[in-house]
This record gives C-alpha cells, sequence and structure tokens, in this order.
C-alpha cells in the first residue's frame, strides 16, 4: 500500500497587501513514487503551491497561511527548511540563480556542508549524485561555462544529493531550448523510475508534461481545477482550453477523429502512439 | 528591406560564428529563424540593428550599410524586442517608460505623447499609462516593453524569443499582436525554440546550422524536411511528423495544423473504396 | 577588479602552503612597513613580495597589477610632494619662485609613504593568486572565527561577476536599440546616461538575490555549524615558514630599534 508522502489539505495562502489569495482551499494528496504534473495559467498559484510544499511558505515568505500541509506526516508549519530539505529537493527556473558555487563539486557540496554532513560522506554523495544524472564529466568542470541545460541538471544533482524522497520542480525548462528540456525530463523519468523518487513538476508545455508524467494536476486562481491522468485530460479537451492552455496537437487531433468514429482506443500522448492509432483507423476504413 | 550579402562575423576571441551567409527579406515578409542552440540565431539578428557589425560582407537595412550606421540611426527601422523586459524598463511610469525611445530621437513633446499613446493602445496598455512598470506582472512587463519598441514606428520588428518564459495566453497575445503589425506592412523576424509558434504564425522560415543557412524556405516545405531538419536537432511541429510518418503511403498533403490534418483524414475516409495504398497489416 | 583576485593555478611551494601561512606573512608585511622611514628599506620589501611571487610562479601575471600600484603611488606623491615644505629646497617646479618647491624631507618622506602603500597593497595580489577562494573561506570561518554567511557574501560575490558583466551587456543593448547614447560629450549627461542600465541591473539583481535565497534556504543555508569538503591542512611545513617570517620580522624590528635600519 503506497502512503501519502504529500498531503495538501485546504491550503490557502494570501501574499502580503494582496487583494486575491494565491491558494484557495486547495486539497489533494500525493503517493510515494507517482511522477506529478502541475500546469495552469500564469497566477494560477503554482510557484506557490511548490513554495509551501518545501517549506518557504511560511518560513521565509509571510503572508496569511490557512489548512495544513503534510510531508511525511511532518506539518511544514512547524517543521524549519532545513529540516524539510532533507526530504524535499527543489529546484527553480533561473539556473543563475540556484549556482552559488563557481566550481560544479562545490556546488553539490553546499547543501551538505550547509547539513553538517562529515567531508568523506559529502565525497561519496557528490560522486553518485553525478552519477546518477549521467554528468559525472562536469565534476571539476566551472559553472559560467555550462549551458543551460546542464546548469539545471546541476542543480537537480544538487537537490537530490541530499537524498530527499520527493523532487519539486518549478518551471525547470522555462529557459532552456527543446534538447535540455527534453535532457531534464530524462533525467527525471530515471530518477522516478530507478531511484522511486516522487516528482512533482510545475510546467507550462503541456506536450511534454503529458508524456512524461502520470498524474495531472491543473490549476486555476489558486485552487485546483482538474487532477487526473494525462489521457483523462485530454480526453476532455475543454479543461484545458477553459484554463487558456492549449491542449497537444495529436491529442486534439484524435479527440476530434474519435468524435467522428474514426480514432479507435486509447487517446495518444505522442506522436508515435497517434501514428499507430491513424494507421490502423486508415487501415480499418480501407477494409470497409 | 533587408539584405544580408556574405555576412561573416568573428567574436573577438577569434572564433567564427556566422560563415558567409547571403539572404534577403523583403518587405512584409513574416519570417522566422530557427536553429539549436549555438547556431548563431541571436548573433545574426543582432546584426540588423548594428549592435554588432560584419567582419567580413555586408548587412543592408532599408537602404542604409550597418557597417556605416550606429544602432541608433537604425533604431529608426528596426525595433528589437529582446527575451527579458526587465533589462530596459527603468522609468517611473509607464508613459515615460514608451516614451524613451522618441526621447531619444529628439522628437517634439507632442510628437512623443502621440506616440505613446498609439503605442500603449496597440497592446492593451492604454489604462496604465500612469502605473511603474516594474510593478506590473511579467506578461504586462513584456508588453510594455513592446509598446516602448513600437513607439519608434519601425518598419522592421525583430523579436528574439517573444513567447520563452510566458504562459500560452500570454505568448498568443503578443503573436496576435505582431501578426496585426504584419499585416499592416511590418516586416517581421523572430526567433523561437517553439515549432508550433512557427508553423502558426511564419510564413518562411529560414534554418541556421553552425552559422550557415541551411534552409531557407516557405514553412511548409522546410516543415517536410526531415533528412536535412535531423541535421539540427530540430523537431518539426507534431501534426508534422505524424503526417510525414505517413510519407511512404503518400496519404497527405503536407498539413501544418490540426484544421488541415483533420480535414484530409475526413476526406481520405469518405473515400468511396476506401484508401487502396494504405499501411498494411 | 578580476586580475587582482583571480587564482592562477601552479604547483608551487607557495601555492601548497596553507591559507593561513599566507595571510600571517600579509600581515606581517602590512606591520613592518609601518615601521620604516627609508623608501630604500621599503623598496626591499616589495622586491621580496615580487621574489615570492617569482618562487610561486605567477610573477608573470603580477607585474601589471605592481604597475597600476606603481601608477597609484606615483600620482599620490606627485599631489603631495609640494606640501611638504621642511628641509633644504632640491629645486621648484617654476624657477626663481617659491612654487612647487620639492625639499629633501618632502621628497624622502612622500618616497617612503608611497612605497609603503606598494607594500600593504601588493601582497593581496600574491595571496589571492596563490590560494583558492574557497580554502580562504574555511580558514577565515574555522581559524578566524568570521562568521560563515560574511565569508560566504565575499565569494559568492566574485562568483557573479561575470554574470554581472553579462546582464551588463544585455541591458547596454537594450537600452541602445532604443537610441540611448553612452557617449555624451557633455560630463553631465553622460552621468545621467548610466541611469538607464544601473536601474535594470539593480532591479534584476535584487530579483535574483530574493530567488537564490530561496533556493539557499531550501539546501539548508544558515542553520548552524557547517562541515567542509576541503580543508588545507596547516602542516609542520607552514607552521616552520610562520616562525621563519616571524624570526625575520623580529630581526627588522630589532635593526630597526638599534638605529642600524631606518
Amino acid at each position: 500500500m503506497h502512503s501519502a508522502v504529500i498531503s495538501v489539505e485546504n491550503l490557502s495562502f494570501t501574499y502580503p497587501g494582496a487583494s486575491q489569495k494565491a491558494l484557495d482551499s486547495l486539497s489533494f494528496k500525493i503517493a510515494e513514487g507517482e511522477f506529478v504534473g502541475v500546469t495552469g495559467p500564469t497566477g494560477a498559484g503554482k510557484s506557490s503551491l511548490i513554495l509551501c510544499l518545501n517549506g518557504i511558505i511560511p518560513h521565509f515568505q509571510q503572508g496569511t497561511f490557512h489548512g495544513a500541509v503534510l510531508i511525511n506526516g511532518c506539518d511544514t508549519f512547524h517543521t524549519s527548511c532545513a529540516e524539510l530539505a532533507r526530504q524535499v529537493g527543489s529546484v527553480f527556473q533561473d539556473p543563475e540563480a540556484q549556482i552559488v558555487a563557481p566550481a560544479v563539486e562545490e556546488e553539490i557540496a553546499f547543501g551538505l556542508e550547509n547539513l553538517a554532513i562529515p567531508p568523506k560522506e559529502i565525497d561519496e554523495r557528490i560522486g553518485e549524485a553525478l552519477e546518477w544524472i549521467g554528468i559525472a564529466n562536469l565534476r571539476h568542470r566551472s559553472t559560467t561555462e555550462l549551458s543551460g541545460g546542464q546548469k539545471q541538471r546541476v542543480a537537480i544533482a544538487a537537490a537530490i544529493a541530499l537524498k530527499p524522497k520527493i523532487l519539486l520542480l518549478d518551471e525547470p525548462t522555462s529557459e532552456l531550448d527543446p534538447i535540455g528540456t527534453m535532457e531534464v525530463f530524462e533525467v527525471l523519468k530515471m530518477l522516478n523510475r530507478e531511484h522511486g523518487l516522487t516528482i512533482v513538476v510545475v510546467e507550462q508545455k503541456v506536450n511534454i508534461l503529458v508524456e512524461y508524467v502520470s498524474r495531472l494536476l491543473i490549476m486555476k486562481e489558486g485552487g485546483g481545477a482538474c487532477d487526473a491522468t494525462p489521457r483523462q485530460v485530454i480526453a476532455q479537451p475543454a479543461l484545458l482550453t477553459s484554463v487558456g492552455l492549449k491542449p497537444p496537437p495529436v491529442g486534439e487531433l484524435a479527440y476530434r477523429l474519435k468524435l467522428k468514429g474514426l480514432y479507435p482506443g486509447e487517446l495518444p500522448l505522442t506522436v508515435g502512439d497517434a501514428y499507430l492509432g491513424l494507421a490502423e483507423s486508415l487501415s480499418i476504413k480501407g477494409r470497409a | 528591406m533587408i539584405k544580408v550579402a556574405n555576412l561573416h562575423y568573428k567574436y573577438q576571441s577569434g572564433l567564427e560564428v556566422l560563415h558567409g551567409l547571403s539572404f534577403r527579406i523583403g518587405k512584409g515578409e513574416f519570417v522566422a529563424l530557427i536553429g539549436q542552440n549555438g547556431a548563431g540565431k541571436t548573433t545574426l539578428l543582432k546584426q540588423f540593428n548594428a549592435l554588432l557589425k560584419p567582419t567580413a560582407g555586408s548587412v543592408g537595412i532599408a537602404g542604409l550599410d550597418t557597417a556605416k550606421s550606429s544602432t541608433g540611426e537604425l533604431s529608426r527601422k528596426v525595433g528589437f524586442l529582446f527575451q527579458n523586459p526587465d533589462h530596459q524598463i527603468f522609468m517611473p511610469t509607464v508613459a515615460k517608460e514608451i516614451g524613451f525611445g522618441p526621447k531619444n530621437l529628439h522628437l517634439s513633446k507632442g510628437e512623443i505623447e502621440a506616440r505613446v499613446a498609439e503605442a500603449a493602445q496597440a497592446v492593451g496598455l492604454t489604462r496604465y499609462l500612469g502605473h511603474n512598470p516594474l510593478l506590473l506582472s511579467k506578461g504586462q512587463r513584456q508588453r510594455v516593453a513592446f509598446a516602448s519598441v513600437l513607439s519608434m514606428q519601425p518598419e522592421i520588428l525583430v523579436l528574439d524569443e517573444p513567447t520563452t518564459g510566458q504562459d500560452y495566453q500570454e505568448g498568443i497575445e503578443i503573436m496576435e499582436m505582431v501578426k496585426k503589425l504584419n499585416e499592416q506592412g511590418h516586416t517581421i523576424v523572430f526567433v523561437t525554440h517553439d515549432m508550433e509558434l512557427v508553423a502558426t504564425y511564419a510564413r518562411r522560415v529560414i534554418v541556421l546550422s553552425r552559422g550557415r543557412v541551411l534552409l531557407d524556405d516557405s514553412c511548409r516545405n522546410v516543415f517536410y524536411h526531415p533528412e536535412i531538419l535531423k541535421q539540427t536537432n530540430l523537431f518539426p511541429p507534431q501534426i508534422a511528423r505524424l503526417a510525414q510518418a505517413f510519407a511512404g503511403e503518400g496519404l497527405f498533403k503536407r498539413p501544418l495544423t490540426v484544421d488541415e490534418m483533420y480535414e484530409e483524414i475526413l476526406a481520405l475516409a469518405s473515400r468511396p473504396e476506401g484508401a487502396k495504398n494504405v499501411c498494411c497489416s | 577588479m578580476s586580475a587582482v583576485a583571480n587564482y592562477i593555478h601552479r604547483d608551487s611551494f607557495v601555492h601548497r602552503l596553507s591559507p593561513l601561512t599566507k595571510l600571517f606573512w600579509s600581515f606581517l608585511l602590512m606591520t613592518l612597513s609601518c615601521f620604516f622611514r627609508d623608501p630604500l628599506v621599503l623598496a626591499g620589501l616589495f622586491l621580496s613580495i615580487a621574489l615570492v611571487a617569482l618562487a610561486a610562479g605567477i610573477l608573470k601575471e603580477m607585474l601589471p597589477v605592481f604597475k597600476g600600484l606603481l601608477v597609484i603611488a606615483g600620482l599620490f606623491i606627485l599631489f603631495q610632494i609640494f606640501f611638504i615644505t621642511d628641509g633644504t629646497t632640491l629645486f621648484t617646479l617654476i624657477p626663481g619662485t617659491s612654487i612647487g618647491r620639492v625639499t629633501d624631507v618632502g621628497l624622502i618622506g612622500c618616497l617612503a609613504m608611497g612605497a609603503r602603500m606598494i607594500v600593504i597593497a601588493a601582497s593581496f595580489p600574491v595571496l589571492m593568486g596563490t590560494t583558492q577562494i574557497k580554502d580562504l573561506v574555511v580558514v577565515l570561518v574555522e581559524k578566524l572565527k568570521i562568521p560563515y554567511p560574511y565569508a560566504f557574501m565575499f565569494v559568492t560575490s566574485l562568483r557573479f561577476v561575470p554574470t554581472f558583466m553579462q546582464e551588463m551587456d544585455q541591458i547596454i543593448q537594450a537600452q541602445s536599440s532604443r537610441a540611448h547614447r553612452l557617449d555624451n560629450k557633455n560630463f553631465v549627461r553622460r552621468f545621467l546616461s548610466v541611469c538607464p542600465l544601473a536601474i535594470p541591473l539593480m532591479v534584476t539583481s535584487v530579483k535574483r538575490a530574493e530567488r537564490m535565497a530561496i533556493s539557499m534556504e531550501t539546501r539548508g543555508f544558515g542553520v548552524g555549524p557547517r562541515t567542509n569538503l576541503h580543508v588545507k591542512e596547516f602542516r609542520t611545513v607552514d607552521a616552520a615558514v610562520c616562525v621563519c617570517l616571524l624570526v625575520a620580522g623580529i630581526a627588522f624590528v630589532a635593526l630597526h630599534v638599534k638605529g642600524v635600519l631606518v
């Protein structure tokens, strides 16, 4: 039985001086090992949600906080950010605003040193984190020379070096090109599948989210508008358009064809799936 | 409008980034410049308003040679929208911010006010003219930056990743504004990673790879050239990839949008004997 | 700026010494330079710094820095020398008048002040050239008990120098594209023309600082005592060097007291 590692209960938050709530009575649970995508238009509260999950809200960012966030049973309101750091790793949008050290090795050591891990263990953990992410060759490089995709992967390595069971990412590929985006998502897929990390990733790029995540949370105006699997979301394109998001083209095409009985089986999440479905439907028509 | 002839550009370190590019862009065109990181797209864009000057060859903008003109002079002809609006916003009100460019052109006070009003209206920020631009949302700040470019009334608009870092709605709003300006006669050149965006808006695509022009053709022709695109690590939009997968059967007429492909499939399905040369079981 | 504080990688005896030893050396030089008034002695101290740079294999890189220090010292001397009027006049700038008078006391005094300035300043780039920042920070925090956040601020601000320079380039390009000019003849205008560059830089920096703070919080920054991955130990050879330096220093002071070295 999978236990809920993240439990959000009736969460509301308002920034100081704001007239509207950033988060409005949000409730959901995430079980261990899930790969969850969070999406929605600007202002939906996605970033605020991430900040509540890693304790920045309420410890670092002030405001009016209602409800509760439980990480592995611990209430974030009564647990410090540093303690939460061992359970929840965070990666943000701007690579330049996460990297503090001039060299990759020091960057990954940073969090471990902060938590007073013994030096020998720090050394081992750095090697392990870099191996997991597949960037062991970058260990002695200067951080200023790296590409955007490499920087973000270093940021991910720095977060997982603290051995959290949960990884949170707030639009990690926003500043990256398609190659960098894919590199990051492949790393997340590997961390989820091979190392059992629970992953919560906020993204605007719906096309790539549906390919990788097993569950999609759509947010709107501080609340949850939908909580379903990618396939279920594609089967209701109005859900995405109502929050100002664009359904993935192949999904939309298959949906419209299905209405005319021209698409068999489940709606596709990738171009590959769509090809198989379309091939089948066209050859069916051929034999008719 | 834009005449690039055998353009070479070398960094001060000696690394050559652009190797002999030649092409022309006519008035009113809507061109997308694509290529992977490091291909030289931004370097090329910056040649258009003399932020960078050719180390060999030439760039002509509306008759002016960029090697002999300053960025200030070219700012009347070429409006450059940068990726990050926070790199230029500094005035206490939106009106002053939009008016900064025209003020640098030494226009009369009346002329500046008129241009500010016009630009603000084009981007839908008229009621924010008295606000502090630094306190606006990111999408609004991007529109302030856009208006600041428009107030110079350039004939050519150059946009560096206009939708990166924004949500879908905000991105579409900016592109719709750009489309309207194109319909009014402006020449548009934009750089983006979003192939769906290119398929929706651009009529002509120039593919840059390692400082050379790999492809320069209509949108449709470029996205149905998979062998060449593979060299650049670029993926055509989903619909084009899907249709291309059926290239062997010759089923589709190179659709780019969901609507186009949908119509073609409906047509195929309603044929009396069905498609004979359909993929076999 | 970066030439002054840049680490230059070499495998020399000086590089291998503990940062603590090098800090002690730097401090000793600064102290000694306050004792002496003879420009020749001070010049000798400066020469010793240059010899250390040579031993470390970084003399070539230090020459531009030393040259810069000489220029500053020269300017200083030029501004001061005409105001010291004790002693015998050596010459005046405008012959036959008392304008621009240079006396022997003045000349020696100013040369000494200039040389002292150079000695005080010159050991710093040599120290930074032979010591990695991270090692220096560890020593500052662990041995000299400076609170970690201050040492961290120093190190991190250096890491951001290239980032700031890139941001500044982008800002300059964005504003130039709006016909903003940076080359005004008018001094006041040129001063004001920095505003459209300074404000965006400040704004983006403050925003970035906030995001950095959040990222650091999520990695446990500032909670308590830290460990360090790399600690450069204070070995026997370091103790030996420090003892030698101390002995030399005491010897110098003794010679000074005895009146041999002025």
